[in-house]
């Protein structure tokens, strides 16, 4: 139509030149880089080859002698093969100690450690403590009242001060109370006679209405009750020292 | 290697058999698993939760408590899990049954939650301990979860779900109470509901040394 | 020819065939916009990242630190900063320099490029979501795959227009050779949206029973780091380690061994992190021994690397892009040699649980593939926007700032971490005696994390002058140094 524009290849022939100049400035980068990569063929190495049959080798070894079996229900590898299915009841009564060693592991070991020592300032040391073990003025009755409903507030042992408070344990069986603190008093050089469920029960009954936790200065008030070294507590003691308190 | 086909079938292959014995095995085998019946109270292992207790599993999951806190206790003896308290047994694929997702983690910065709820079945322990933990255990590099409770005025008698004990520099001023919200609640309720020590066939506990 | 004359004397050590320049200049310009795009989203998230990072790792020895709000809580921003380099910075920038490779080496302008940029969009909008979903309390708390459900569909979208623009390109490709770049980018590419889909339905969309569960998450996200990250920053390594120093790569055999053993095994890693799990013991069994075997793949390509680069180490001193692709290279053989050695069961079991693995992850995502990337962006980028980088010394700091904090940071934690193993495997140790074991090793973290924000600020302001084509205009390239006479033969960069 209009005559004063170039035809579009004229146009294209006079800016040519800026055009090359401009081209090297913008892709000055695309225009210095190297070819693009190639391959070389040099051989894998021998060594090499040894090195990778022997871990292929020694994977085989490791998965065989690792495999439980392939089986979907065994966790541990070196079991080969499986027999489950809660056969194997154990005869005879449970050993306290197994049992309240198990109790122990999982509800108290966390803050009293597998050491029974607690750890300073936070969870009092069970080792050589009188009020694990019955000492002064405290009781049997008293520890058992703790485990059911816990304890509160500042309390002295083995002449440090602890405040810090300990949950009660009302929902675990009397059995399992009686067997964890069977084991409580014998482990670590710990020594006091056994505490029996027959005990726990009674006080458990005693105390059934009790929600809030004790402390240091209510346990105190209450008299102390012992289990005589020779083992079980005679049954009619325990309800004649109750009412007293 | 220039042939396209070729590359594709070795990289789908390879993938697949991966795929196979990690994604469907789990999926059919595991994935298809039963709660084991109870022959001595009738209840299954592991017991039903409660439904505050599943949805304590999203608080859990929307507060990232996972990254801290791990919820497996692993073989023995190769590790020293049950040794050092965290569970009776090793936790094994039907621990996790009903656990949506299974928080499993990677993370000990935090100690394991596997049978927090046997080590600590106290509701009133939680929520001051979720509302300022360091009142609990100085030394403690929780973070304080405040966002999960309300402070308001005590009017008339203190809310029964008042949070008590509580004490540090977030404590009430008198006056006012700290009330769990509906999140904290379900959080608690599912933190009490971890327990892993009822016995499994599968799971032999460990004998003690 | 007038334009042969001129390109000998821009550069007279190099010949280049004008036809290929021509060629490569019309291929880089179609793919300026969704490289950029992908380039320019992947380091606006590696600053918000490495902030929530800074603010996570400072929490974990001062938990008062902004506490109180909801979204700031450490069990939110700790997922965010992960899905935010995961997704947002690293998944982005490979993405973006796997776009840039395939149109190279398929030797094709890049067809449907507005495919790309869609999914640019779609991915940044899906990790948008993804991270505020977090931060307002929609994570599932699945490692790996935090974002919550409405948000991945999103970042499927996104995906599935590279995957279907990946598949066109190949059909495109002019005849002849495929190097090894180019299987590995087809792998990773075939790879993420099988792993990505399977692991989005049966963990977040419709999740299975949870006993199944564990296994599922790691498969995915041990196979993320290794069939995702692994192959693309391979992939970068391959062909930028000989284009710069303008030699073939080492042996072909090799990189075949290589390619074959990596896909292989690295599929059948992730159950090394449930060893002693509630996982029956021949998967775990059958990951450790994977783990083990994943020594064939990397030693191959640590050979075939250093092979490669014998005799021009020098060029270290004057390149870039060399010198970041070739500390991540060496990162690569270092942290999988370690990764071998966390899967044997008695030393898992002691490090597992501590810092020590938080390590050996930032060490593989940070030191060997980030830097690897930042490698391949410092070449890419000159050639897309035709502007040269404006100031070495700027390159020197983001260098010596990535290079040292992230040394720092993944020495701290690994020793912090080997210190708190010793605490969780003695019985008698208290869990109190972990923490003081490991928390003046996270200070010293907390500190590099400063180091590596430095760094990625420094590389963001590069990059911004980049793309607005500011700062002082440089006659060559950004060189650390002049080459000496007989290297001036490979100043290809």
């Amino acid at each position: 139509m209009s005559n004063s524009t170039p035809p579009p290849e004229e146009q294209f022939n006079e800016s040519q030149t800026a055009d090359e100049m401009n081209v090297a400035k913008v892709h000055g980068s695309i225009l210095r880089e190297q070819a693009d990569p190639v391959d070389g063929y040099e051989p894998v190495p021998l060594w090499l080859i040894t090195v990778f049959f022997c871990i292929i080798f020694w994977a085989g070894f490791y998965l065989a002698l690792n495999s439980g079996g392939f089986q979907s229900n065994v966790y541990n590898p070196k079991l080969v093969s499986w027999s489950g299915g809660g056969a194997a009841k154990d005869t005879g009564p449970p050993d306290p100690m197994v049992v309240g060693k198990r109790v122990y592991t999982q509800n108290c070991l966390i803050c009293h450690q597998t050491t029974g020592l607690g750890v300073a300032g936070q969870f009092p040391p069970l080792v050589g403590s009188e009020w694990v073990l019955g000492n002064d003025w405290h009781g049997d009755n008293h520890l058992v009242k703790i485990l059911l409903h816990g304890l509160q507030g500042a309390i002295q042992v083995k002449g440090n001060t602890y405040n810090n408070a300990m949950p009660r344990w009302k929902q675990l069986k009397d059995e399992q109370i009686s067997a964890v603190l069977t084991y409580i008093r014998a482990e670590w050089g710990n020594a006091a006679p056994p505490i029996t469920a027959e005990f726990i029960k009674q006080l458990r009954t005693e105390t059934d209405a009790r929600s809030e936790p004790w402390t240091q200065n209510e346990l105190k008030a209450i008299p102390a009750v012992k289990i005589p070294p020779g083992g079980a507590l005679p049954a009619a003691a325990a309800p004649a020292a109750a009412p007293a308190a | 290697m220039n042939k396209l086909p070729l590359i594709f079938l070795g990289v789908f292959i390879t993938f697949a058999s991966s795929w196979i014995g990690l994604v469907a095995y789990p999926f059919l085998t595991l994935g298809k698993m039963e709660p084991l019946p109870d022959e001595d109270t009738g209840g299954y292992f592991p017991p039903a939760m409660s439904g505050l207790a599943v949805a304590g599993q999203r608080v859990y999951a929307a507060n990232g408590c996972v990254y801290c806190h791990s919820q497996q206790v692993r073989l023995a003896p190769l590790s020293t899990d049950i040794k050092k308290g965290l569970g009776p047994r090793q936790t094994v694929a039907r621990d996790y049954l009903r656990a949506q997702p299974a928080f499993l983690g990677t993370m000990r910065t935090g100690p394991d939650l596997s049978n927090i709820g046997a080590r600590q079945p106290d509701v009133n322990w939680h929520h001051q301990h979720l509302y300022e933990p360091q009142t609990i255990t100085s030394w403690s590099v929780m973070p304080p979860f405040r966002h999960l409770y309300k402070m308001q005025p005590i009017e008339g008698q203190a809310s029964d779900n008042a949070v008590k004990g509580l004490k540090g520099s977030y404590a009430p001023p008198s006056g006012y109470e700290v009330v769990p919200t509906d999140d904290a609640k379900a959080l608690v309720a599912y933190l009490i509901s971890l327990k892993r020590n009822f016995p499994l066939p599968e799971s032999p506990e460990p004998a003690l040394e | 020819m007038k334009s042969q004359s001129l390109i000998s004397s821009f550069n007279p050590a190099n010949d280049p065939n004008t036809l290929d320049s021509y060629e490569r200049a019309e291929i880089d310009a179609s793919t300026r916009v969704p490289v950029l795009l992908f380039f320019g989203s992947a380091i606006f998230w590696l600053l918000i990242g490495s902030l929530l990072g800074l603010v996570a790792a400072w929490k974990m020895t001062h938990p008062a630190l902004l506490d109180g709000m909801a979204w700031t809580t450490f069990g939110r921003i700790r997922p965010a900063h992960l899905n935010t380099v995961i997704y947002g910075w690293a998944s982005a920038a490979g993405i973006g320099v796997g776009i840039w490779l395939m149109a190279r080496l398929c030797r094709v302008a890049l067809v449907h490029s507005k495919l790309l940029i869609a999914a640019a969009i779609f991915w940044n909008l899906g990790v948008l979501v993804g991270v505020l979903g977090i931060l307002a309390g929609d994570s599932r708390s699945i490692e790996w795959l935090e974002i919550p459900g409405y948000a991945t569909p999103i970042l499927f979208v996104a995906y599935a227009f590279i995957g279907i623009w990946t598949i066109i390109m190949f059909r495109f490709r002019k005849p002849g050779h495929v190097y090894v770049s180019q299987w590995y980018l087809f792998a990773a590419f075939l790879w993420f949206p099988w792993l990505y889909a399977t692991a989005n339905i049966l963990l977040v969309w419709s999740p299975i029973q949870g006993s199944a569960q564990g296994a599922v998450n790691w498969w995915f996200a041990h196979n993320i780091l290794g069939l995702w990250f692994t192959p693309l920053g391979l992939a970068s390594a391959y062909y930028m380690i000989p284009k710069v120093i303008g030699r073939p790569i080492h042996s072909y055999y090799l990189s075949i061994l290589g390619f074959w053993s990596l896909a292989l095994f690295y599929s059948w890693n992730g159950m090394h992190h449930l060893i002693g799990g509630p996982f029956p013991a021949w998967m775990v069994s059958a990951s450790v021994v994977a783990s083990i075997m994943m020594f064939i793949p990397v030693i191959t390509v640590a050979i075939n690397h250093h092979m490669t680069m014998r005799g021009n180490f020098g060029a270290l001193k004057w390149s870039p892009t060399l010198r970041f692709t070739v500390f991540g290279a060496m990162t690569y053989t270092i942290v999988s040699f370690q990764g071998s050695s966390m899967a044997i069961p008695s030393w898992n079991t002691f490090i597992h649980f501590t810092d020590h693995t938080i390590g050996h992850a930032h060490l593989g995502l940070y030191g060997f593939f980030t830097m690897i990337m930042f490698g391949a962006i410092y070449y890419i980028v000159p050639r897309l926007v035709g502007w040269e980088w404006p100031s070495a010394t700027m390159i020197r700091w983001h260098f010596w700032l990535s290079a040292i904090g992230i040394g720092i940071m993944v020495g701290a934690l690994t020793l912090g971490g080997i210190l708190q193993g010793f605490a969780f495997y003695d019985p008698a140790a208290t869990f109190r005696t972990s923490l003081e074991y490991a928390t003046p090793f996270r200070i010293i973290r907390g500190l590099s994390g400063f180091l590596l924000l430095g760094a990625h600020v420094v590389f963001a302001i590069l990059f911004t002058q980049m793309l607005l084509r500011i700062g002082r205009p440089q006659e060559g390239p950004a060189l650390f140094a002049t080459p000496t006479e007989p290297e001036k033969e490979v100043a290809a960069v």
